[in-house]
């Protein structure tokens, strides 16, 4: 299994950081790809942060009331090895499977 | 939100002559409850996006089955920045909204028909717009939830001159509340500041009297412990319990105005409150 | 370093150095002691920092190496390459990534009008040094822009050499090679296989030449084409991803009683037109398999060299099996776009029916 941790993400609007108001989830929980993991406020608004990606959470960091600069960690998945990366899928490995027939005369000259 | 969501923009319908040009969007639930359609009105200064798309509430609601309608007010979001001041008067605004409804479907109200009728959720402005929508529209109202409401006006007490000093050579503000609302509606690069002084200017000649016209429905009244915009809200509560139309509070603990918006107690509250 | 391809012989245990990899571990093994050996070497690209790369080919550099050494890059390609021009130009080793195929037409014009023709340019004064990683083709359901086969386009402009590995073990020899290279090297990483494990042996790039008598697996040069299967009635040539396929086909082809031999070509510029020659000139027939469309597609380059070296004894023209002449499909029509078992069987049978007049 391999870690992959997730910093704040650039909430847009020139803002540079953002406040925890309440987690969603928490360590060991499995959750998906655009389920909401958090709560949190910057200066201009509250929103929920969409998860990147579907795996299991290792750690999450800050907790309620505490500041997070955009780019710091926020979120840690433990995902499989051969997990594709943000895009695709891994291809399985599959036995060769046909239709066509070869068949030939091989003059041997 | 990938699918089942169309959006447009009203140009087929106008009221009285000009088009606003405000954004609407109608979001389709997965699987249909079957439930009247929900339509939501957002705060002053915010959008849909800010106000329900970012803090969760359009997940929540099309999870619950319901078929939700979003629009911009004048000025926000993706919606025109009207020239004239008549666009952004609540009354004109209320028959917009009215018109956008049923445009996007909402039909009156019919005994025993649970899919007829509209349900109101508003925050903050979007709350004042909402309780009048009510009063004014029982035929199709359902059942109204409040965010962060008020009885005051605190836009209608903005201090338009002061303003616009500040604006112009730098002149402190003296009212913390207009310094505070002025500074809110500069923070977002994405606002049209004339808009949003339009929007001042016509709610001053249109302020909030929740006690001129309270609606008979039943309502939700829902504000952060720390809410000192809300704190009004217990008046609202009374004026509308002796209209006779029933009327729930919920107070969450801990929470701002600003940031009581993605609270779960307040969206499991409202969904369970309109899902009848 | 650069002189690896001329290692001795192995004459230790051949399982000594052998480890089983993925090609994504043999990628990262390779970067990292491209780093350590080559002060100069600096990485860089979208997500190639703290990320670790969207495949993790950079997993742990930026920790081990620093940031000066692996950063993350702003989105834009031409911003990637004209960087690594400047830094060539001041006496680095660039190894920038583009995160995708698609993604490399942004920065056409840096790779094409600079990188290639810097060194031309300026009389040998300033040599462009760049190993520039591309994971390529498709297969892995992705959408557009994340499966395209731009090896015909590159392989196009003179200046730049182009390879694409199809093993693990292929993988880290050829990108260590890469990098040690003065001028700029195309690296396509075929990035529906960075997943599956082989034998990697990083001790020495050519295990089977000389303890191995007569295995030929693995035989050739890091400069050349690769024997990847011995045959004996008709020669497959592939690289990337469909040497796997071609070599699956092979083994179909002999349950028919075809011996066919599959030439992993590695180089795309410039080709092992000496392979080729020797390779066809034995087995007298052969098809080329690429992902890319069939117009103007780097099969056409193989074929006309085929016949450049084997006409006279050729049984039938060169076949081509190919993806089509129209853009690069959505994830669930690629079993159909990319040549499959069956559409390179029927290659095959259209060069064995094939009779003169």
């Amino acid at each position: 299994m391999a870690e992959i941790s997730f910093p704040l993400p650039d909430l847009g609007e020139g803002l540079i950081e953002a406040t925890v108001l309440d987690w969603l989830v928490e360590p060991g929980q499995q959750v998906e790809r655009n389920q909401a993991i958090v709560e949190l406020e910057t200066t201009k608004s509250a929103l929920e942060l969409p998860s990147p990606q579907a795996g299991k959470v290792v750690r999450i960091h800050g907790a309620p009331g505490d500041t997070i600069n955009v780019g710091e960690p926020l979120i840690v998945f433990e995902v499989p090895d051969d997990t594709a990366g943000i895009v695709g899928t891994v291809p399985k490995d599959e036995a060769p499977k046909r239709r066509v027939r070869l068949s030939a005369v091989l003059d041997e000259d | 939100m990938m699918t089942g969501r169309h959006t447009m923009e009203q140009h087929r319908h106008t009221v009285e002559g000009t088009d606003p040009g405000l954004f609407v969007e109608v979001h389709e639930p997965a699987t249909d409850a079957g439930l009247r359609p929900v339509l939501l009105i957002h705060g002053f200064s915010s959008s849909t996006k800010l106000n329900w798309v970012d803090s969760g509430w359009i997940t929540t609601l099309q999870d619950a089955g319901r078929r939700v309608i979003t629009v911009d007010l004048p000025g926000h979001g993706r919606s025109h920045s009207p020239e004239d001041l008549d666009s952004y008067t609540p009354s004109r605004i209320r028959a917009d909204l009215l018109q956008i409804a049923t445009d996007a479907g909402a039909r009156p109200l019919r005994d025993g028909d649970p899919s007829t009728g509209l349900d109101v959720i508003g925050y903050s402005l979007g709350s004042r717009l909402a309780w009048e929508f009510g009063a004014t529209q029982p035929d199709l109202v359902h059942r109204i939830v409040l965010g962060g409401p008020s009885s005051a006006d605190p836009l209608a007490a903005f201090d338009l001159a002061a303003a616009q000093r500040h604006l112009a050579d730098g002149t402190p503000i003296e009212d913390a509340s207009t310094a505070g609302l002025l500074k809110m509606a500069q923070m977002l690069p994405s606002n049209n500041l004339f808009a949003m002084l339009s929007l001042i200017e016509a709610i001053k000649g249109e302020p909030f009297d929740p006690a001129e016209a309270a609606p008979h429905t039943p309502l939700l009244l829902v504000a952060g412990e720390k809410d000192e915009r809300a704190a009004t809200m217990p008046e609202l509560a009374s004026i509308a319990g002796k209209r006779g139309g029933m009327v729930e509070t919920l107070v969450i603990p801990g929470r701002t105005h600003t940031n009581v918006i993605t609270s779960r107690a307040f969206k499991e509250a409202a969904v369970q409150f309109l899902g009848v | 370093m650069s002189e690896t391809i001329t290692a001795a012989p192995g004459i230790e245990t051949a399982a000594a150095g052998v480890r089983q990899m993925s090609m994504q571990q043999a990628l990262n093994r390779a970067l990292d002691e491209i780093l350590a050996e080559n002060p100069k070497s600096v990485i860089f690209g979208e997500d190639c920092g703290r990320l670790g790369g969207v495949f993790r080919i950079t997993d742990g550099l930026q920790a081990k190496h620093g940031e000066a050494r692996v950063f993350d890059t702003p989105l834009a390609e031409s911003g990637i390459l004209g960087m690594s021009v400047g830094l060539a130009m001041a006496g680095f080793h660039p190894i920038p990534e583009v995160q995708f195929d698609g993604f490399a037409y942004p920065a056409i014009n840096q790779i094409v009008c600079q990188i290639a023709r810097m060194n031309y340019r300026s009389r040998g004064t300033l040599p462009m040094p760049i190993t520039l990683r591309v994971p390529s083709f498709g297969g892995i359901r992705a959408p557009e822009h994340h499966g395209e086969s731009l090896e015909a386009l590159f392989a196009h402009v003179p200046g730049l050499k182009v390879v694409s590995p199809s093993t693990p073990h292929d993988a880290y020899h050829l990108l260590k090679y890469a990098a040690s290279r003065p001028d700029p090297v195309i690296f396509m990483e075929p990035k529906s296989r960075y997943w599956q494990k082989g034998p990697v042996d990083v001790t020495n790039p050519l295990p089977g030449t000389a303890a191995h008598d007569g295995d030929a697996d693995n035989s050739g040069s890091l400069t050349g084409a690769r024997v990847a299967r011995e045959g004996r009635h008709l020669t497959l040539v592939a690289w990337g991803a469909m040497v796997s396929r071609c070599l699956q086909v092979a083994e179909l082809a002999a349950e028919d009683g075809i011996d066919v031999e599959v030439l992993d070509l590695r180089w795309l510029k410039p080709i092992d037109a000496e392979a080729l020659a020797t390779s066809v000139g034995k087995t007298r027939r052969a098809v080329v398999v690429h992902e890319a469309p069939l117009t103007s597609g780097l099969g056409a380059e193989v074929a006309q060299l085929i016949t450049q070296s084997c006409f006279a004894t050729l049984k039938a023209p060169v076949e081509r099996v190919t993806g089509f002449d129209v853009p690069y499909p959505s994830g669930d029509l690629e079993d159909e776009y990319i040549p499959n078992i069956d559409r390179i069987l029927f290659g095959i049978q259209r060069v064995l029916e094939y009779r003169r007049g």
